[in-house]
């Protein structure tokens, strides 16, 4: 893998419902070291684009590479370098956390050691040894969230995707994964997670995306979001300011 | 405006009540008034229809009963009076059973697994206006069938024994308090059984016994012997009907109540019919108040308990795959882990359980009824040519693998035609992972294809030890089973695939009902298409006098490659499918 191209890279990728456009032409680059945030109001098409990276979509058109690898053209490649942690943790419940982690060692093809290894570092670092060998179905939220987690970390992917990660989880679960997206970014991954917790973006993520009714609206570090809002200090107001969210005052006033 | 907490307070259970039943009234109006026309029509046809069956129902069994106190009659099975008061008490005592065990599940569900629990705890709603009208919820459904079924009858019976007036009130009456009763005492089962079994696990296992239990009743009769039945028999069936009348029993009270009522004889009959009537009402009440403290509290452990977990006993190897050297020589071990996690889940899902073992009786039955036939052919009316019967006598020693291939066609209707789609809204996990679609296709053939080779094989074994067949048959037996049944998984998962459906919340909507159908109906074409291919031969062989080997022979030559194609071409055809597979609606 060339490691001056961009671990993610989209290219004018849109989505249609027959007339109807989820994303639009969205184009950006993420790439080995970065966390990119993507932000945007709720039916903006954050999960839609997030889907099309990660190959469950198959956009209309438009490109989603990872790796340099074309999502929809080399989908084993892409896929065998991504791990992705969708905004539901739907897994089967009938298996066990351990069971769960070790199947997906095997859809990665990883080799029997390793994956009997990892999955117990997994199991320990997310705190799930102790429910290792209760079937899914009797965890938590937290605990299902934590296991999806776990379960996209696997195979130590270059590229992580996320969805909403810190929904559901207590603080403590939520500085882990935290602390551990900047260590994967340290380690030369690349970190593409969607949220609505804009104090995690502003303080974790080098690059910020919003999107809103589909366009990307908005590209760049938090300096060059400050620069094109033109003096608006907070992520809060930036993002307001640009998905349009003055008219909530007006809101607030019936209410009262 | 604004409510004030005292205002919240005195809002009545009989209000909420009201509120809370109209809601569901609305939505029910709401539903009919936005379903299509067809759909629309459907339902007054259905209602319509209904109707009839009841006005049917009464007739026949007016002149039905009638006809028991035909003299004629009373000669052969003797006097049949005492049935005939008998009727009610067995009528009465069945409804009460009936929605006894019907509503135990329904009450499950709507006490404890209804996702409205947490909006309406959280309002200020009285919690026995809840605990009511969820109770009514559940018991009308039971109520209404049971009503179509019992009151025709009841009324019917007071045609034909010509009953007083009041009887007719009476019967509705008992059968209104008798059944809120019986759902009273369902709901306490319900509650205490949850106290000590997480109420999921309740739910499987109730649709695990009452599918088993169901599909057992159903194919119970044809291990009897109807058609040798004598009067004396018919009586004794008969007489089963004073069985109920337990003189302990309220339930027999209510049915002498109303025998009584329907006499004349007023103060017994009207004594009867108060005394049940005030029980029933005594357990609805005591099952009220007992909610209050036994339901809140249930209901709101549940919030809180972590589940009781399930722990699976850690095996040495889990799921990290049984290495099978010839397996992973053939297929990649991504595949063969999706086969392994397969068999996993659908063993310890207890819901899938019953589908499984459905075709596992139906096979027992079936071989039993055959073995006790003793491998012989009908003779009928012995109107059929001699040479026909030992033609037939021949085809009959391959009924064994026409069986075993039923069995299987059950089984892979389950397996094949539903592989896909019980992944459900896990499916991201497999789309999103780096496995081709001809891997996913080939770990979801061995899904099905593996468990029912060895059934198939297994029950063709015992079946033909027991007969003491020969080896020759046995091997040749096998080998048709193998390859029909290669070819019927193809066409079952083939199926699967274009009627895939990922997003069920209830597993009964796995499969596109049209696709389910119309596999069901290709495969089952397959089958019989590939029984004449595989036996035509030898049925030749037979006529011409040729050894029966060349025949199988000749069969197995042109069986196999048929049964490959079979295997093989459907799902080529849907190939393209697999890729679009879990495209998820934004």
């Amino acid at each position: 893998m060339n490691s001056n191209i961009p671990l993610i890279e989209t290219e004018q990728l849109t989505k249609s419902y027959g007339a109807k456009s989820a994303v639009e032409a969205v184009s950006f680059q993420v790439h080995s070291g970065e966390i990119f945030g993507f932000l945007g109001p709720n039916g903006a098409g954050k999960t839609t684009t997030i889907k099309m990276i990660v190959g469950l979509l198959k956009p209309t058109t438009g490109a989603a590479r990872v790796g340099g690898y074309d999502v929809q053209a080399q989908p084993i490649q892409a896929k065998s370098i991504t791990g992705y942690v969708p905004d539901e943790p739907n897994l089967y419940a009938k298996l066990t956390g351990r069971e769960l982690l070790r199947f997906v060692g095997n859809l990665y093809r990883m080799d029997r050691k390793q994956v009997d290894r990892r999955s117990e570092e997994l199991l320990r670092l997310f705190d799930l040894l102790q429910a290792a060998d209760d079937t899914i179905d009797s965890y938590s939220h937290g605990m299902q969230q934590k296991t999806s987690l776990a379960a996209a970390l696997m195979h130590d992917p270059k590229v992580l995707v996320l969805d909403e990660p810190t929904v559901g989880l207590d603080p403590r679960s939520s500085r882990l994964i935290k602390d551990i997206l900047k260590q994967m970014a340290e380690r030369g991954s690349a970190v593409f997670l969607s949220t609505h917790i804009l104090e995690i973006a502003e303080r974790m993520c080098d690059r910020i995306g919003i999107i809103n009714q589909g366009r990307l609206i908005a590209v760049g570090s938090m300096d060059d979001l400050r620069r094109m809002s033109q003096g608006v200090t907070s992520l809060e107001d930036i993002f307001l300011n640009l998905t349009g969210g003055a008219e909530y005052s007006e809101i607030a006033e019936v209410l009262s | 405006m604004r409510q004030t907490a005292e205002e919240a307070v005195r809002v009545s259970v009989s209000h909420s009540v009201w509120t809370l039943v109209r809601l569901r009234w609305m939505i029910f109006l709401i539903g009919f008034r936005r379903a299509s026309r067809v759909r629309k029509l459907v339902v007054i046809f259905i209602f319509l229809i209904s109707l009839g069956g009841i006005g049917v129902i009464i007739l026949i069994s007016r002149y039905l009963l009638t006809f028991l106190k035909n003299p004629l009659l009373a000669e052969g099975v003797g006097n049949l009076d005492a049935v005939l008061n008998s009727i009610p008490n067995v009528l009465i005592t069945g409804a009460f059973i009936g929605i006894l065990v019907t509503s135990f599940g329904v009450l499950l569900q709507a006490l404890y697994l209804a996702g409205d629990m947490d909006f309406l705890l959280s309002r200020p709603v009285p919690i026995r206006a809840v605990f009511i009208t969820k109770l009514l919820q559940a018991v009308l459904p039971s109520f209404i069938l049971i009503c179509a079924i019992a009151l025709p009858i009841m009324f019917g019976l007071g045609l034909a024994q010509g009953y007083s007036l009041l009887f007719y009130p009476l019967v509705l009456l008992e059968l209104v308090v008798l059944s809120l009763a019986a759902a009273g005492f369902s709901s306490l089962l319900v509650m205490a059984v949850v106290r000590v079994i997480p109420a999921r696990r309740v739910a499987e296992i109730i649709g695990f016994t009452g599918a088993t239990l169901s599909f057992l009743c159903s194919q119970s009769g044809q291990l009897a012997r109807l058609d040798n039945l004598s009067p004396g028999d018919l009586s004794q069936v008969l007489v089963i009907f004073q069985r109920f009348d337990s003189p302990l029993s309220p339930l027999y009270w209510a049915g002498l109540g109303l025998v009584g009522v329907g006499n004349g004889d007023w103060l017994n009959g009207i004594g009867l019919v108060a005394i049940t009537v005030f029980a029933a009402g005594g357990i609805f009440g005591v099952s009220l108040v007992t909610a209050e403290k036994l339901y809140y509290s249930g209901w709101a452990s549940m919030q809180v308990r972590v589940q009781k977990a399930k722990q699976v006993r850690r095996e040495k190897s889990g799921i990290s795959v049984p290495r099978i050297a010839l397996i992973e020589r053939l297929i990649s071990p991504a595949a063969w882990a999706v086969t392994i996690k397969d068999w996993t889940v659908i063993r310890r899902d207890i819901r899938n359980m019953s589908q499984l073992i459905t075709p596992l009786i139906f096979g027992i039955i079936y071989a039993v009824m055959f073995l006790r036939g003793g491998r012989q052919v009908p003779v009928g009316r012995g109107e059929a040519p001699a040479w026909f019967m030992d033609l037939m006598g021949g085809f009959v020693v391959y009924a064994n693998i026409g069986l075993s291939l039923f069995v299987g066609w059950m089984l892979l209707g389950r397996l094949a035609g539903m592989a896909f789609s019980q992944e459900g809204k896990n499916y991201w996990l497999l789309k999103t992972s780096p496995i081709k679609p001809v891997e996913l296709v080939t770990a979801k053939y061995l899904v099905s294809f593996l468990p029912v080779l060895a059934l198939g094989w297994g029950f063709l074994v015992a079946i033909m030890l027991i007969q003491r067949e020969s080896l020759g048959l046995l091997l040749y037996s096998m080998v048709v089973v193998a390859f029909s049944i290669c070819g019927n998984a193809g066409i079952n998962l083939a199926f699967g695939i274009a009627g895939a459906r990922l997003d069920w919340e209830d597993p009964r909507q796995m499969q596109r009902g049209s696709m389910s159908c119309l596999g069901a109906l290709v495969s089952m074409v397959y089958l019989v298409s590939s029984l004449i291919l595989f036996f035509a031969a030898p049925f030749l062989a037979e006529i011409l006098g040729l050894p029966e080997a060349f025949g199988q022979t000749i069969g197995l030559l042109v069986g196999c490659p048929f049964c490959l194609a079979c295997a093989v071409i459907p799902l080529w055809l849907v190939r393209q499918r697999v890729e679009f597979l879990g495209e998820a609606k934004v």
